[in-house]
């Protein structure tokens, strides 16, 4: 760890716990922000959870309560509030940290210092309020990055057992798998063995936790798989099932899902050759199609195109992707405050949002994808006065 | 003659005496006989504007004294000390009751017992004939068919003046919340079974009374634990031993109270609004007060392997009476005629300018006007006369006007008897004065917090005014699109209470969305001389678009929460309903949603599969392949063709 590395994960644990020792009840404000917290990641339903835990009360016979019975069990040990601001933060420097080891590994293509992808992560506004509202998907996200950089490093173990968390926490993180499977160069077999043994473990554990009651299942998998919490978010599906006929929603509930795993495994297989980068495209697709999106989730995604820096010749449309993230943000929350508490726009503001966030999304997708075929076409050396096209 | 008139139990509340009537050998043949001849007066019963006194008919009196005789015949051991045997298990009874501000609070009650039958379903089932003789026909099949031991429907609207007013009449167990509440208690082998004997009853008793009943699904039915429980020694039978009693309940907030639902009412009467108090019930009058609630009580008793069905109708109006006269005299509003005008001629008072003077505190009215209706002679069913009792203190005057004459009694109870109508005359010098009322021991208000329409929070306010401590039972049933965060749960006290002074235990049971309510019941003290409120915070979720009611940004009713007091006195009241606004989407936008999202998803998703499916070549390579093969290819190769064809061979220019 050099002295920059210091200074980052230094400065990103300064950030945040100053932000939230200056702004005490950010924390709650952020929380009850449709951006940043849905009701499957929202810190308030996991302290209810935690509430319920230790008074002896159900917790997944219906109510608010969609997160894991393991992750309610670790917050119902931790409970004094300074420890918590520290461990989300602690969690973020990690990530931060992560973020950078996985740049050391790509040194020699990366035409930049190692500690700029762990500073961007540390700078991210968004990432910086989700890790303020202490919504669960930092502890996703750390899942993830822990997954990805134990692949790169060899870590079969570590990767699999890792994977498997970010798969139990979040169920659609556990697509991400497959495209770790193909970062690692050997022992997939024993890797996807792993997966599903701590997998079954977890699960296993969280029935014993939860007084040997399975429903938990529908209260967190059920509630995630079949949308059944029709609450605005930044995803595509919530209006489109409130708006859509009865008659249809078991259709379209499957090909919402059927969309979201759709190209996982042809990112993983085209891409093969980079399979670091696949496993990124990926991650963007998760975070594109997934049920409960926040801006969090967006945030985390954005911080890996840092390393496409190499790429960055090719990129068709960046402004425009720029811009919409733009738009996107800076409308959401006035178009929501319009409909919601106002009252002076409708659902339909709200929803052209989620609309362009999709897009935003999307178009750095695709952009990157392109700029994938493109090196993939140029061998590695930017041919910049040939005009491709596709066939 | 042997005969059976009456059986087993009635019930006298106000009276506080349990009478038992002697059980008379039954004999089938002469009961329909005499059913028979009662239905026959019964339907030659006239009922005319022209105010023609039906006691002049005369049909009633022979029946009256052929079955007392027989019942004389018995030698019945009388065990209450009434002059009249009873001749059918039917007593009524009015109350009235002055209240502050000038208000009269009128009680109707009804007490009516079924036949005897066997507990035994053989017995019953060999029994071709059922028996009703005052009592409803329509209820012993609706207790039957569902295994109903109890049911207790409310129909409520108003707004009762708890601190003036004091207590609700019959220390609130019989009012409902705003709209109609029902809770029923069901024999049944399980959980399962309840519901669905549950769902049974509330659609027969929709049909019955007119209401939407049937609207009480599984996600408004609740189970409660330590509410609506029955009362200190009473027992609820179980007809099959290996069965449980489930005890259910639904209510349905703000559901319009209206005539149609007191037709129905006075229909399950015996004497069907035209004898005894029953005509003085005018859906006119009844739904033009201040507050009114109507209400259904109906139990099995048992006593070893027989039972009978006991009923109670009580309907309760608290009507104001200057508002009430005034428009019998003016029906349709208009402004007070100058000279009519009560103004104040120590201030400035001429044809302009008036400032009124305080209402008089002087009151004199009779019930008829009141309304609208005289009380038309005793009911001819039981020997229990039709009773009238005035609870008034000693500045009033109660009277009774019978034939243009006036008669007091002491005790302000009266008989009415025969077939002369009877009025009811009251009279005061200060209607401020009135018999002082109870205070009721504990005040709950509820209300709803938060601006937006996203979240909110409830908070409820409790003030114990007493110098002892109450104990009391809150029960909240919510509805799942509220979603409750438990854990928000705060106490504002200015004497610093904490959460675990006042709330001894909870019940907690978390809405599933679309399948039932949140379900909460608080067994709680209130410390004495203390105010404090308990607030927590919760989520609105949205509908599905088919779920809004029309005019969804009307908001959604919320039903009451039920405080059941324990002691110092037992003692029931709800909360007043809340309106919650949720959000709503736009109702016009399905088609445009459906296309929009799908666009942008098969834009992605299009967009990304050409990535990855197709080669990348040059522009250059492209077009050479598109002019080899596409279809832009062959059109080339037919335009030059056509151009070779027309284009005549040019001279060769020199």
């Amino acid at each position: 760890m050099n002295s920059r590395e210091k200074q980052v994960i230094f400065g990103c644990l300064t950030t945040r716990l100053l932000v939230s020792l200056l702004f005490p009840s950010l924390q709650q404000q952020l929380d009850k922000a449709v951006e940043f917290s849905t009701p499957v990641t929202s810190f308030r339903s996991l302290q209810e959870g935690v509430f319920l835990l230790q008074n002896d009360l159900p917790v997944y016979n219906g109510g608010v309560v969609h997160h894991l019975p393991l992750l309610v069990a670790l917050m119902s040990v931790v409970t004094k509030d300074s420890l918590i601001s520290l461990l989300y933060a602690g969690i973020d420097a990690v990530i931060a940290y992560q973020l950078m080891l996985m740049s050391k590994q790509f040194s020699a293509q990366l035409k930049m210092p190692n500690w700029i992808p762990g500073a961007l992560y540390a700078a991210n506004p968004l990432v910086l309020l989700s890790c303020v509202s202490r919504s669960t998907v930092t502890f996703t996200n750390l899942a993830i990055s822990t997954a990805l950089l134990a692949a790169l490093q060899g870590n079969v173990f570590l990767a699999s057992v890792s994977i498997a968390v970010a798969g139990y926490l979040s169920f659609y993180a556990s697509f991400l798998a497959i495209p770790m499977l193909f970062i690692l160069k050997r022992g997939r077999l024993q890797s996807v063995i792993t997966i599903i043994i701590s997998l079954s473990l977890y699960l296993l554990a969280s029935y014993k936790i939860n007084n040997e009651n399975w429903n938990f299942l529908r209260s967190t998998y059920g509630v995630v798989v079949t949308f059944s919490r029709l609450i605005p978010n930044l995803g595509l599906w919530w209006y489109f099932f409130i708006e859509m006929f009865e008659f249809f929603i078991p259709f379209f509930k499957a090909v919402f899902n059927i969309f979201a795993i759709s190209f996982i495994t042809p990112f993983s297989i085209r891409f093969y050759k980079q399979p670091f980068y696949a496993f990124i495209l990926c991650l963007g697709w998760v975070t594109l199609t997934k049920p409960y999106p926040t801006l969090g989730d967006g945030g985390f995604f954005l911080s890996f195109v840092p390393f496409f820096q190499p790429l960055f010749v090719y990129l068709r449309y960046s402004i425009i992707s720029i811009l919409l993230f733009i738009h996107a943000i800076v409308l959401a929350p006035i178009f929501y405050h319009l409909w919601i508490d106002l009252g002076s726009g409708n659902s339909n503001f709200f929803y052209a949002i989620s609309l362009v966030y999709a897009l935003a999304l999307a178009s750095v997708v695709v952009d990157l994808c392109w700029s994938m075929l493109r090196i993939e076409y140029d061998n590695g050396n930017p041919k910049l006065d040939v005009q491709l096209t596709q066939l | 003659m042997w005969l059976t008139l009456t059986h087993g139990l009635i019930f006298l509340n106000l009276f506080k005496i349990s009478v038992q009537l002697q059980n008379i050998d039954t004999n089938s043949f002469t009961d329909i006989e005499n059913d028979y001849k009662y239905d026959s007066v019964e339907s030659s019963l006239r009922y005319d504007d022209d105010r023609v006194n039906i006691g002049s008919q005369g049909y009633l009196k022979p029946i009256k004294n052929e079955v007392m005789s027989d019942l004389d015949n018995n030698k019945r051991v009388g065990l209450f000390s009434m002059e009249k045997p009873t001749k059918y298990p039917f007593k009524e009874h009015l109350e009235l009751r002055p209240l502050p501000k000038n208000s009269l609070l009128s009680s109707f009650q009804f007490h009516l017992s079924s036949n005897e039958f066997s507990i035994d379903k053989s017995d019953r089932s060999n029994n071709q004939y059922s028996h009703y003789t005052v009592f409803p026909r329509s209820i012993s099949p609706l207790m039957d068919n569902t295994n109903t031991r109890q049911v207790h429907l409310r129909f409520t609207h108003g707004i009762w003046d708890h601190e003036n007013w004091g207590r609700l009449p019959h220390d609130g167990r019989k009012s409902g919340g705003s709209g109609v509440e029902l809770w029923a208690v069901i024999e049944a082998s399980d959980h399962n079974t309840a519901f669905d004997q549950w769902v049974k009853l509330s659609n027969m008793l929709s049909g019955l009374f007119c209401a939407s009943i049937n609207f009480i699904d599984s996600a408004k039915t609740t189970y409660p634990m330590s509410s609506f429980q029955p009362g200190d020694g009473e027992e609820i039978p179980l007809f099959n031993a290996s069965n449980k009693l489930y005890l259910l309940r639904g209510a349905l907030a703000n559901e319009p109270v209206c005539t149609e639902n007191m037709a129905p009412f006075i229909k399950l009467l015996p004497t069907k609004g035209r004898q005894g108090i029953s005509t003085l019930l005018d859906g006119h009058k009844i739904f033009d007060s201040q507050w009114h609630s109507l209400s259904i009580d109906v139990t099995t008793v048992c006593e070893s392997n027989s039972c009978h069905y006991e009923m109670e109708e009580f309907i309760n109006v608290a009507i104001n009476v200057p508002t009430t006269l005034a428009r019998s005299v003016r029906p349709i509003p208009k402004p007070v005629d100058g000279s009519e005008l009560r103004c104040d001629n120590s201030k400035h008072y001429d044809a302009w300018t008036c400032f009124p003077l305080p209402e008089s505190i002087e009151g004199k009215y009779e019930l008829s006007k009141i309304f609208g209706k005289y009380i038309m002679g005793s009911n001819s069913l039981s020997g229990y006369p039709t009773q009238t009792c005035v609870q008034v203190s000693d500045n009033w005057k109660a009277l009774v006007k019978v034939d243009g004459s006036y008669f007091s009694t002491d005790n302000n109870c009266f008989d009415v008897k025969g077939e002369d109508w009877h009025d009811i005359y009251l009279e005061t010098d200060d209607t401020t004065q009135v018999d002082p009322v109870k205070a009721s021991p504990v005040y709950v208000t509820r209300s709803l917090t938060g601006y937006s329409q996203d979240k909110g929070g409830l908070r409820a306010v409790f003030k114990n005014p007493t110098s002892e401590p109450v104990e009391l039972v809150y029960f909240e049933s919510l509805p799942w699109y509220m979603n409750l965060y438990l854990s928000t749960l705060k106490i504002e006290s200015k004497s610093g209470l904490k959460i675990s002074d006042v709330i001894q235990s909870t019940y907690y049971l978390p809405a599933k969305d679309r399948e039932r309510p949140t379900h909460l019941e608080y067994r709680m003290t209130i410390p004495a001389n203390s105010t404090f409120a308990l607030s927590y915070q919760f989520d609105k979720s949205l509908l599905k678009y088919a779920e809004y009611p029309p005019d969804a940004n009307h908001g959604f009713e919320i039903e009451s929460a039920v405080v059941t007091v324990i002691s110092p006195v037992k003692y029931e009241f709800r909360t007043a309903t809340l309106l919650l606004t949720l959000s709503t989407p736009d109702f016009s936008m399905p088609y445009n949603v459906i296309i929009l999202t799908s666009t942008a998803m098969g834009f992605i998703f299009g967009t990304l599969f050409n990535m990855l499916v197709k080669r990348v070549v040059t522009v250059q390579e492209a077009d050479k392949a598109m002019t080899a093969t596409g279809l832009r290819g062959r059109f080339l190769v037919i335009k030059e063709k056509l151009v070779k064809m027309f284009k005549r061979p040019k001279p060769k220019s020199e």
